[in-house]
């Protein structure tokens, strides 16, 4: 049984309240959180406020909804009314916003118990957490390997039992990635299929909001819960989506399970070997391999940092200190003003990638650059729908590599970029892609793979995510840290 | 090849100062980082088009009247303001 399931049972079984729970969560966090890092902001009285309207609905004996006294966290560019949302820039410290998420109204009308807001990557930039303005979160696993990115907080805090579920974001593997690193769940939904209303923008057209669990079933709940059609994102796709819970523990006999061997290219072999391991797995349950190729592959990376910081440059053009966050003391001017207020605030990475968006979509470069990258886009879409013509889902790495170390992943800005090689393709096609663990390496880090799926097909995905962690539970592994049911 | 010179550039373009001390590790970084970006330029993309991820339109609604948020809460947020405005001091 997933955690969801298992503690709503307690609370309505009388095993304990909400309160108690959530403050077993709120002490964990005060003693666990000093050496993780993966909260920036806790919010204590909003969690305990939610937790006594659970019990007393419960005392009243009314039935809980599916999230409900559930504690949990937002990654920090999901906005929240009053509660400080600062994508771990300095430019929005301080900032409050005035509407919510329409995710966060889901989980908050549900009562869903809000433990705080965790840490990432500056502006969802990065992928080991580390260009936080707060420092990076660590791994559970071990602290002294970073937890990933750019949803590095939430990655952290659940595999440290520091929150049961969270929400991140993923642009180009910021969910999975991290998710991977610390040997947990994380889903990037189907674009389109969960409201981006309040997410801050990144790059607009690869965004996408989605859960990070324990388990599979975890995740299912969690994305039942939140592919909600919402006419304030024009882009939320209008689709009567089944419940992917349903349908986790379906047969897979018979399911085609491809694998492309440009996915295998340059992984490390400790990987790869487990990649090839879960494939036998998946043969021992009547599943269908196929290896197939994906040549549009090897593009897939240039075309990603070209469209997300073209659009970048231009979602961050909004920060000018005038209207929230931070604003410089001294200047003289407007454009002296809002040039150092930028130049400030935003740390080294967002700056390259503002610059290099501006120079792909600036005079003489556009056709070269940006046009070029968006034709790009087309040929790896056509690619990935002529593979789903032979498989039902694709596996796949999610990080051709575990974990680094504190420290290492920010010297060599190209070299880093490579990490995101396995789960760039996803977000370009828009795609929905669940990262499930698969292994350790000798270090005892895990490793993670990627369940791959068509358009709004989440319910396989998880399906099959679902039957791998039946059958290999011993991938699934808790850490020393945090609340133990 | 990105040169210093289409740096500064792009960082006018961009409002954003850089200092002088960083200007040559900053063209470095990019050049590195715009090589990167050079190799899609052989890929064959003859007839390929891309508009959007869905097929989506335009979405459209009805022009109702809705308020607006309290404009004393969205001022809130700003690092300076005086008489429901958000400040930007003069130059002296």
């Amino acid at each position: 049984m997933g955690y969801i399931k298992k503690i709503q049972n307690m609370l309505t079984g009388g095993e304990i309240t909400c309160v108690e729970f959530t403050k077993k969560y709120l002490e964990a966090i005060k003693t666990d959180n000093k050496e993780l890092n993966a909260y920036v902001t806790v919010t204590e009285e909003e969690a305990l406020a939610t937790a006594q309207k659970v019990d007393e609905k419960i005392a009243r004996g009314e039935e809980l909804l599916p999230l409900e006294g559930v504690p949990m966290t937002l990654k920090d560019n999901i906005s929240t009314k009053g509660i400080e949302t600062t994508c771990c820039s300095k430019i929005l410290s301080g900032y409050k916003p005035i509407y919510n998420a329409t995710v966060w109204d889901i989980l908050k009308n549900q009562n869903a118990v809000l433990l705080g807001k965790t840490n990432m990557d500056e502006f969802a930039m990065g992928s080991s957490c580390e260009t936080s303005c707060f420092g990076g979160a660590m791994n559970p696993h071990n602290t002294c390997y970073v937890s990933g990115g750019s949803s590095g907080g939430v990655a952290s805090a659940v595999a440290g039992d520091i929150a049961v579920f969270g929400l991140g974001s993923d642009t180009g593997g910021s969910i999975r990635q991290p998710a991977s690193f610390c040997g947990i769940v994380g889903l990037k939904p189907t674009y389109g299929a969960v409201s981006r209303y309040g997410l801050v923008a990144y790059a607009s057209s690869l965004d996408q909001i989605g859960p990070i669990t324990k388990t599979v079933e975890d995740t299912a709940i969690v994305f039942d819960n939140i592919s909600v059609y919402d006419k304030k994102d024009s882009t939320s796709c209008n689709k009567n989506i089944s419940p992917t819970v349903d349908t986790l523990n379906k047969d897979i006999k018979g399911k085609k399970i491809g694998i492309a061997r440009e996915y295998l290219d340059g992984v490390r072999d400790d990987v790869k070997e487990s990649i090839l391991a879960a494939a036998e797995k998946y043969k021992e349950l009547g599943a269908e391999i196929v290896y197939f190729d994906l040549p549009a592959l090897k593009f897939a990376l240039p075309v990603y940092y070209i469209l997300a910081c073209a659009e970048a440059s231009s979602n961050l053009g909004r920060y000018d200190g005038i209207r929230y966050g931070y604003k410089t003391e001294h200047y003289e001017g407007t454009h002296d003003m809002i040039c150092r207020t930028r130049s400030e605030g935003f740390g080294d990475e967002v700056k390259r990638r503002i610059l290099l968006g501006t120079y792909v979509l600036s005079a003489g470069y556009y056709d070269a650059y940006y046009k070029k990258a968006q034709n790009l886009r087309g040929t790896i879409i056509k690619a990935f729908e002529d593979a789903f013509e032979n498989v039902d889902v694709i596996l796949a790495p999610t990080v051709p590599m575990t974990a680094f170390e504190k420290g290492k992943a920010t010297s060599d800005p190209v070299e880093t970029y490579l990490t995101d090689i396995c789960t760039v393709p996803i977000n370009i096609a828009g795609l929905p892609s669940v990262s499930i663990p698969c292994g350790f390496n000798s270090n005892g880090m895990p490793i993670g793979m990627q369940i791959i799926g068509k358009k709004f097909d989440e319910a396989t995905i998880l399906n099959v995510a679902y039957k791998y962690e039946q059958v290999c539970p011993e991938n699934f592994k808790d850490t020393k840290w945090g609340v133990k049911l | 090849m990105i040169t210093r010179e289409d740096v500064e550039n792009i960082a006018l373009l961009s409002k954003l100062f850089v200092p002088e001390e960083e200007m040559d590790s900053l063209t470095e970084s990019m050049q590195e980082i715009v090589r990167f970006a050079d190799t899609i330029n052989n890929a064959d993309t003859e007839g390929v088009e891309f508009d959007n991820i869905n097929n989506l339109s335009n979405v459209l609604r009805e022009d109702e009247v809705k308020p607006s948020y309290p404009s004393e809460e969205i001022l809130k947020n700003a690092p300076e303001q005086a008489e429901e405005h958000f400040l930007v001091r003069k130059h002296a």
